[in-house]
């Protein structure tokens, strides 16, 4: 049989992003292919997946051959859609290079966690008004909340209007249950924010959007210019997209696994000290992005089979960070867990430019929550699961404070 | 190739055959020194190769550009013989070089 390790009858190993079933605990599945199908190949979707955390690591950063011209999303690149130039995430070099490079400059670990104060703040507001509830929802009353704040920050947005943004980023990205991603929804480029850009081109701040209006740089004809108008408006959208949905995950993860581990969240509240290992546990144990996709633009050779070109391949994040080759005892939370981090932010050039207000806003997060609820139980019946070919997490995370 | 030698911060030693032309960041994550992440594969972006360059080898390693100089104020744990290792290209003349890791990357 030439298809690497298709089902060869009921026993066989099956995975597919869509199936509710098993998106609801992908990990035993994730244990099955990485050691019965660690190329697994999905006959029904037709993709590939790769499961394992070195063969992740060795081949995610092979652009040449993994491509992500036609985007990091499964269904986009099955449609093979045309992606609007300066769409940075879904090139490869040389113009991703370009772009990327500008938005390295201005989007800076610094700039990043120079927010550290405001996103206190912001938390703060979210949560003084709960302390003395008996309930709280991690999603609804902060996770909703602080990733849309802190873009508008980051942006300059005025705080009546950043709730406003985030609905419009939500409503452009979100799948049913079930089913796959409507391709309409790539071609998102930022509509909404136009009236934004254009007030601050005329009162320009300290802000992003002004220093995305005002960067220099040469592009790829080796012009010096400025960015464009609707350049300026999909980096815009790529920033408030990818740092919206994800943040949010993170935030319900992190109220569903201190849920569950309630030693482990009182030694935390006992010493803040372990914040940070936390929300790096946090983020490898239930990754908001489980998995990115990308176009096989050769023919290339992995664990003894052909992979041909024109494929498309997803590299299972969330599968990898349980490798147990790479984590002893991967499929234990431990906030103690020494040696090599996860693989949540991906590798290679597009790895994810806002990891560092990702951590930046989970710490925060985590610290102001813990100061006001020191316990909590998760409510099970209460609590929803959505998940797609691309994220994974809470819609409510409903808790007991106890 | 060229040795190169990586002290993790708890004192395990790696002595590593680098070919010249990589980054001193290559060697570590080709060759499991875990000490080193290189999240971003070497685009100078997000820090998480940080070493300390042997002071004896500060010079030999060439100097730092804008770009490596702000994002080093980024790591944990800066020193004055900080660096982003994928910024360290290596060449025949770093035959022998020493570099420490840090305690943590993040």
């Amino acid at each position: 049989m030439d298809k690497a390790t298709e089902a060869q009858g009921s026993d066989a190993v099956y995975w597919d992003p869509y199936r509710p079933d098993i998106g609801e605990n992908p990990y035993p599945t994730f244990r099955r292919l990485r050691e019965e199908a660690p190329l697994y190949y999905n006959q029904a979707y037709d993709f590939y997946a790769l499961s394992r955390f070195a063969d992740i690591e060795t081949h995610l950063g092979d652009i040449e051959t993994f491509s992500s011209a036609r985007s990091d999303i499964l269904e986009f690149i099955k449609e093979d859609i045309d992606i609007p130039k300066g769409m940075f995430i879904w090139e490869d070099p040389p113009l991703h290079t370009v772009y990327r490079n500008v938005v390295a400059r201005v989007f800076t670990p610094k700039r990043m966690n120079d927010l550290e104060n405001q996103i206190r703040e912001y938390c703060a507001r979210c949560l003084d008004p709960l302390v003395g509830a008996e309930r709280i929802d991690f999603i609804a009353d902060l996770g909703a909340k602080l990733p849309g704040g802190v873009i508008g920050m980051l942006l300059g947005i005025p705080d009546e209007e950043r709730d406003v943004v985030r609905e419009r980023v939500e409503a452009a990205l979100r799948t049913e249950t079930g089913k796959p991603m409507d391709v309409s929804q790539a071609t998102y480029q930022g509509e909404g924010y136009e009236d934004y850009l254009d007030w601050r081109a005329k009162n320009p701040s300290d802000d992003l959007m002004t220093t995305l209006l005002g960067v220099e740089f040469k592009d790829e004809t080796g012009t010096t210019r400025k960015l464009t108008r609707e350049e300026v408006l999909i980096f815009v959208n790529v920033i408030a997209g990818a740092g919206n949905e994800t943040t949010s995950r993170l935030i319900g993860w992190t109220g569903k696994i201190l849920g569950d581990h309630p030693e482990q969240r009182r030694q935390i509240a006992a010493d803040p000290g372990l914040i940070p290992a936390a929300i790096e546990e946090i983020l490898r144990f239930e990754p908001p992005g489980p998995a990115v996709a990308r176009y096989v633009t050769k023919d290339v050779e992995i664990r003894g089979q052909t992979v041909p070109a024109g494929s498309a391949i997803l590299f299972l994040l969330a599968s990898a960070n349980r490798d147990e080759e790479r984590f002893p005892d991967g499929d234990s939370f431990n906030v103690h867990r020494e040696g090599p981090p996860h693989i949540t932010f991906g590798r290679g050039i597009h790895s994810c430019l806002g990891s560092a207000l990702a951590r930046v806003e989970g710490r925060v997060a985590l610290d102001e929550i813990l100061k006001r609820f020191p316990d909590w139980t998760v409510d099970t019946q209460g609590a929803k699961l959505s998940s797609s070919s691309s994220t994974r997490g809470w819609d409510t995370m409903p808790a007991y404070t106890r | 190739m060229v040795d190169i030698t990586y002290i993790e911060s708890g004192g395990e030693k790696h002595v590593v055959d680098v070919d010249a032309g990589r980054s001193v960041m290559r060697g570590a994550v080709e060759n499991d020194v875990r000490g080193i992440i290189g999240e971003c594969g070497g685009s100078c972006l997000c820090a998480t190769c940080h070493v300390y360059v042997d002071p004896a080898w500060l010079e030999r390693v060439g100097g730092k550009s804008e770009a490596e100089e702000l994002l080093l104020e980024e790591v944990c744990d800066l020193q004055s013989n900080s660096r982003l290792s994928c910024q360290i290209k290596v060449t025949e003349e770093l035959e022998g070089l020493l570099v420490r890791l840090p305690e943590k990357q993040v």
